[in-house]
């Protein structure tokens, strides 16, 4: 598997279209500031969580980090990944083109991270 | 190994191993979907969720939005398109939706630490299942308590070309191309509700019926369902039945009169069978380990604990003999169970009074006894029947049925004219009757329906100001507001 680091929706939106064919997850956080830190203290939760489970997933699957933005943009109800993704909350980790996803604090869980990793 | 073991994860079995495991208990779930014959399958969820009342009332939806956009020219909107329906756009979205369900499930049953096996489970010994996955793996497990929750599935009619060639309803929610002209084989609520809204989305549709509409149901009121679809465009053919599907240029299917020699034929594209739905119960090994079903309908027969005649085996669901096939009540039993064997409670399901809905165009809800069944237990002179039409009044500026929706109550008279009966035809029948049957619960009489105000202007209020009996003879026709 593979990982990429993508900032804004544009940068998404070409990176999963580059990846057609393979499963696709991707996780979505806020944006880190300069020493590193997400203004959302969940994302800093999550991301060590799933970033361990991570070796579960397919062998072709391409794994999409995705800084959203920063917190004004995140609160916006009308922001690119409210209006066509259908996210409600950050972090949210989901497999693309389908309904399974993982938001805030069921990213917490690594049981659940597997099960979406692995899950047909 | 478990504590419990559920067979089935639909309504009642994921109820019942969540509340299991929310009261400390190590549960496991098996669920596993069979084929059709046309290869459709679907996730964990049982029938409810996917190939019963949430696409069923999806679609639904999808065909009253079709009668409102025709309304809506009426209180002034104006567009130039004609508006069309594709059915693949529909499809795809109430399949998008369940699959969040089917997710869903598997989240809530990992939070709760119940196992979940997409497998077929079978009994091979006391206590002991066989689980066999997709691929032929097989597994064992052992538990203290078993609940079966395995549902139904559609029965095929036995006639030459039912499997190769027509679908039911297991098929329709997620069928990819759009079902055209269709023939419904059925009389059920099933036939009805899918006939009714395929003919709302804009497609040439026939029902064929053995006998009468609605089994089970009033009767009356049965009539009155059909009557609505009929005048808006369903054809029904009554008193045949078909003998034999075969592929033509589309789907030609012959059927014989039940009264005499008269065949008719006719071709469609799609047939949709809906004559009842057989328990899942022949083979998932109850011989094995001596539970009884009653053999004429494969239903599970049980005590008032739902408990089967093996004292460690318990059933819940559209499975149970003789009890109401409805998401709502396996739910209830389902809870109420593991609250029984691992709560301390005592508290058993409550199946009197259930009020339903029948999702066809014009909707029916009923809670309580249907007329027939009221004069049988109580004798015609014993009750009083008040009834009235009634026309909503957003139908009046579109110019619809006048006179066509309909309410009726049946009250015993011997008991303060209590409420034992409530049948509602009309928009909305569902959410009207929710709340009237909470009503009953409490012992619902005409005196104090009468004392109810009305809340104006619905279509419920109607109850609130019923004075016309049957036994008047009087003329419930309406005339003005």
């Amino acid at each position: 598997w593979e990982e990429k680091q993508v900032r804004g929706y544009p940068e998404f939106v070409q990176t999963g279209r580059s990846a057609h064919g393979r499963p696709i997850f991707a996780l979505f956080c806020g944006d880190k500031d300069a020493e590193g830190r997400s203004w959302c203290p969940d994302c800093v939760t999550a991301e060590p969580v799933v970033r361990k489970e991570l070796h579960n997933m397919p062998d072709e699957s391409v794994f999409i980090y995705c800084l959203v933005g920063d917190r004004a943009y995140w609160k916006d109800p009308n922001n690119e990944f409210r209006k066509n993704l259908k996210l409600t909350g950050v972090p949210t980790l989901l497999k693309y083109g389908t309904p399974q996803k993982l938001v805030e604090e069921e990213c917490f869980k690594a049981e659940l991270v597997r099960m979406l990793f692995t899950e047909d | 190994d478990y504590d419990l073991i559920v067979i089935g994860g639909g309504s009642g079995g994921l109820a019942c191993s969540k509340e299991a495991a929310t009261l400390g208990k190590k549960v496991m779930v098996l669920d596993y979907v069979v084929p059709t014959p046309l290869g459709t399958s679907w996730g964990l969820g049982g029938t409810c969720v996917n190939v019963g009342c949430i696409p069923k009332k999806l679609m639904h939806q999808a065909a009253l939005l079709g009668q409102a956009l025709q309304d809506s020219r009426k209180y002034g909107w104006q567009y130039e398109e004609q508006v069309k329906h594709n059915w693949e756009v529909m499809v795809e979205a109430i399949q998008n939706y369940i699959g969040s369900l089917n997710w869903g499930y598997r989240v809530s049953l990992r939070e709760k630490s119940v196992t979940y096996l997409n497998s077929y489970g079978e009994f091979i010994e006391p206590h002991k299942i066989k689980a066999t996955n997709r691929k032929g793996q097989v597994t064992y497990h052992t538990a203290e308590t078993f609940v079966l929750a395995t549902g139904e599935r559609p029965r095929y009619l036995g006639i030459p070309g039912d499997k190769e060639y027509c679908i039911t309803s297991d098929d329709l929610f997620s069928l990819p191309y759009c079902p055209g002209k269709t023939l419904v084989v059925g009389a059920s609520y099933v036939a009805l509700e899918c006939a009714g809204f395929l003919a709302g989305l804009g497609l040439d549709v026939t029902v064929m019926v053995r006998s009468i509409l609605l089994r089970g149901f009033d009767q009356e009121m049965a009539e009155k369902v059909g009557a609505h679809m009929e005048t808006h465009g369903v054809k029904f053919i009554r008193k045949f039945v078909p003998v034999q599907a075969s592929a033509s240029f589309r789907l030609k299917v012959t059927a014989k009169s039940t009264e005499g020699p008269e065949i008719f034929e006719e071709e469609y594209n799609t047939v949709l069978i809906a004559v009842g739905r057989d328990a899942c119960t022949r083979s998932i090994g109850l011989e094995t380990i001596g539970v009884k079903i009653n053999e004429k309908n494969g239903k599970v027969p049980v005590n008032d604990e739902e408990q089967t005649n093996v004292p460690y085996v318990y059933a819940i669901g559209d499975i149970l003999d003789g009890k109401l096939e409805l998401t709502p009540v396996a739910i209830q039993a389902g809870k109420l169970l593991a609250r029984r064997l691992y709560g301390g409670s005592s508290t058993k399901c409550d199946y009197i009074n259930v009020p339903t809905t029948v999702f066809t165009p014009l909707e029916y809800g009923s809670c309580g006894l249907a007329e027939e069944r009221a004069i049988e237990e109580y004798g015609k002179q014993n009750l009083e029947v008040y009834h009235s039409l009634f026309w909503p009044l957003e139908w009046t500026v579109p110019g619809r049925d006048n006179n066509t929706c309909y309410a009726k109550i049946i009250c015993s008279k011997h008991d303060n004219n209590r409420v034992i009966g409530f049948h509602v035809l009309g928009p909305n029948a569902g959410e009207i009757t929710q709340g009237f049957a909470a009503a009953i619960k409490c012992g619902l009489t005409k005196e104090l329906l009468d004392e109810t105000i009305g809340i104006h202007p619905t279509c419920g209020e109607v109850f609130t100001t019923m004075d016309i009996t049957k036994s008047s003879g009087q003329d419930i026709t309406q005339r003005g507001c």
